[in-house]
Parts: C-alpha cells; sequence; structure tokens
C-alpha cells in the first residue's frame, strides 16, 4: 500500500518541522541580546528575533546611502534611454523612406520646353502640366475680369514666373486629365465633360467647381523646376 | 563622496537633471558602441566598404 504509506509521511512531516522550529528558536542569540519582547504572556520562550548585528555596515550611513541612490539613478538613466530609443524608432519607422523620398520630388529642365509649348510630367502618380507661356497669353490671363469667374483667382496668384505656368493635371470636376491648347478659352478643355480652363487653368465653362490645382514647386536655378 | 552626494543625490531635481543627462550620455555611448561592434563583425560587405570600387567619381553617389 504505497499510497497509504506516502500519506502517513506527508502527515508526519509538519510535526517534525514544528519541533525543529522550537528547538531553533530556543537557542540563545550569538551575540548580545535582542531588544524584542513579546506582548503575548507566554510567548517569550517560542518568538525570540535573532540578533542581525553581525550583519550590520560598518560604513557610514551616507557611503551606503550613495551607492543605493547611485544604482537607483544608474537604473534610471538606462531605463530612460530604453524608452527614448523605443519611441525614437517607433517614429522613425513611421517616416517616410528613403525611395518615398526620392519619388516625393521631380525636377524638370526648363531649357527643353519652348515657348508656346505644353509639357506634361509625372509627379507622385498624377500628371502635371508645365506651359511655357508666351507674353501674349501672360497678357490674356491678366486682363480677365476676376470678379466674373466661378472660382475668382488672379494670375499673379497661381504663378511664381509668369511665363511658366505649373499645374496639377486632373480635372477638378471628376478627376479626367485635360486636354492641352483645346477648348474656347485657349487653355485646356476636360473631355469627360466638357469643362473648359482657360490659359491660366481656371474654370471658365463647364461643370468644374474649382481652377486647377497648383502643387507645391519651386525654382532653385534659373532654368530648373523642382516640383514637390 | 560628501561632496558628490551634496552634489547630486540631495535634491530630487538635481538627481532627476543627473539621471537624464546620463541616460543622453549612455545612450550615445551605447549607439557608438554598437555601430562599432555591427561594423566590425559586417566588414568588407557594407556599401561604405565597397563603394570605391563601383563609384567612379563623387559626383554619380
Amino acid at each position: 500500500m504505497a499510497p497509504l504509506s506516502t500519506v502517513t509521511r506527508a502527515l508526519a512531516r509538519p510535526s517534525v518541522f514544528r519541533q525543529a522550529v522550537r528547538t531553533i528558536s530556543t537557542t540563545p542569540a550569538v551575540r548580545g541580546d535582542s531588544s524584542y519582547s513579546s506582548p503575548f504572556k507566554g510567548e517569550s520562550n517560542s518568538t525570540k528575533v535573532p540578533d542581525f548585528s553581525k550583519y550590520l555596515s560598518e560604513k557610514s550611513p551616507k557611503s551606503n546611502a550613495l551607492i543605493s541612490y547611485f544604482m537607483v539613478g544608474t537604473m534610471g538613466a538606462i531605463t530612460a534611454g530604453g524608452a527614448k530609443s523605443t519611441i525614437q524608432e517607433f517614429l522613425v519607422n513611421m517616416s517616410a523612406s528613403a525611395d518615398v523620398l526620392a519619388l516625393a520630388k521631380v525636377e524638370v529642365d526648363l531649357n527643353a520646353i519652348p515657348e508656346g509649348k505644353n509639357v506634361i510630367v509625372k509627379w507622385r502618380g498624377k500628371p502635371v502640366f508645365i506651359r511655357h507661356r508666351t507674353a501674349a497669353e501672360i497678357e490674356e490671363a491678366n486682363n480677365v475680369n476676376v470678379s466674373s469667374l466661378r472660382d475668382p483667382e488672379a494670375d499673379a496668384d497661381r504663378v511664381q514666373k509668369p511665363e511658366w505656368l505649373v499645374m496639377l493635371g486632373v480635372c477638378t470636376h471628376l478627376g479626367c486629365v485635360p486636354i492641352g491648347e483645346a477648348g474656347e478659352y485657349g487653355g485646356w478643355f476636360c473631355p469627360c465633360h466638357g469643362s473648359h480652363y482657360d490659359i491660366s487653368g481656371r474654370i471658365r465653362k463647364g461643370p468644374a467647381p474649382l481652377n486647377l490645382e497648383i502643387p507645391a514647386y519651386e525654382f532653385p536655378e534659373e532654368d530648373k523646376l523642382v516640383i514637390g | 563622496m560628501s561632496a558628490l552626494y551634496n552634489a547630486i543625490f540631495r535634491n530630487n531635481y538635481t538627481m532627476l537633471g543627473a539621471v537624464f543627462a546620463g541616460a543622453f550620455a549612455f545612450n550615445m555611448g551605447y549607439d557608438t558602441l554598437m555601430n562599432k561592434i555591427w561594423d566590425h563583425i559586417n566588414r568588407g560587405r557594407q556599401w561604405k566598404d565597397i563603394r570605391h570600387k563601383y563609384a567612379t567619381s563623387e559626383d554619380d553617389e
């Protein structure tokens, strides 16, 4: 009957253990008397706190405090560094990568565009119209009565240099690509629903509600255009 | 010893400042060290090690 003997042994064990505890607690303290006295009567023999004086530090309390604070501070510094690195790595991970940034800008050599010609470049998946306007076309764009337009915008607000008109080639109606040098106003004409844009890309006739959009662009050099 | 205690650990704000400054310095040192180890393990395999074999001039990156 192996299980029964196991049970009896398990039952017997605590009593042995208790006895052992009692023998330990009744041994006298090694060095000096404990200052602890039990508030309960009859327990003075069973609860004696051992003497810990041999574990007392011999160094001054200040140096112990210094070491403790140093350890706490070092731990805090490492934790703070780790937290900062974690947050930083997440933020870096979320920002645009180098290949995306490389596609975000398009450079155009303006010497290749003669006066009075359109060029369409692809920028971020959309066509961008660049027109080298003649003096007559600039004159024409400036002579329009702005207040009579559907989306009133002066030509000077739409261009950085009057001879270069740069705009997003997406019709503001439903997103078709308008055809250049067409339409009743000498500018762009959207074949989908018949919107007419003038030589400044402003909506003049048809269903489109807004002028053609102007992307962010700049001229870093005299004959160079950077879109984006 | 006591001077160090008085300078850094006596006030909470000085200790906090010391901890953040220490974190900053530790981060820089740790990053540098880890990059050095990485470069040492991967030496001869990275673009900056073999660039001189392929790049003919400074212009074409």
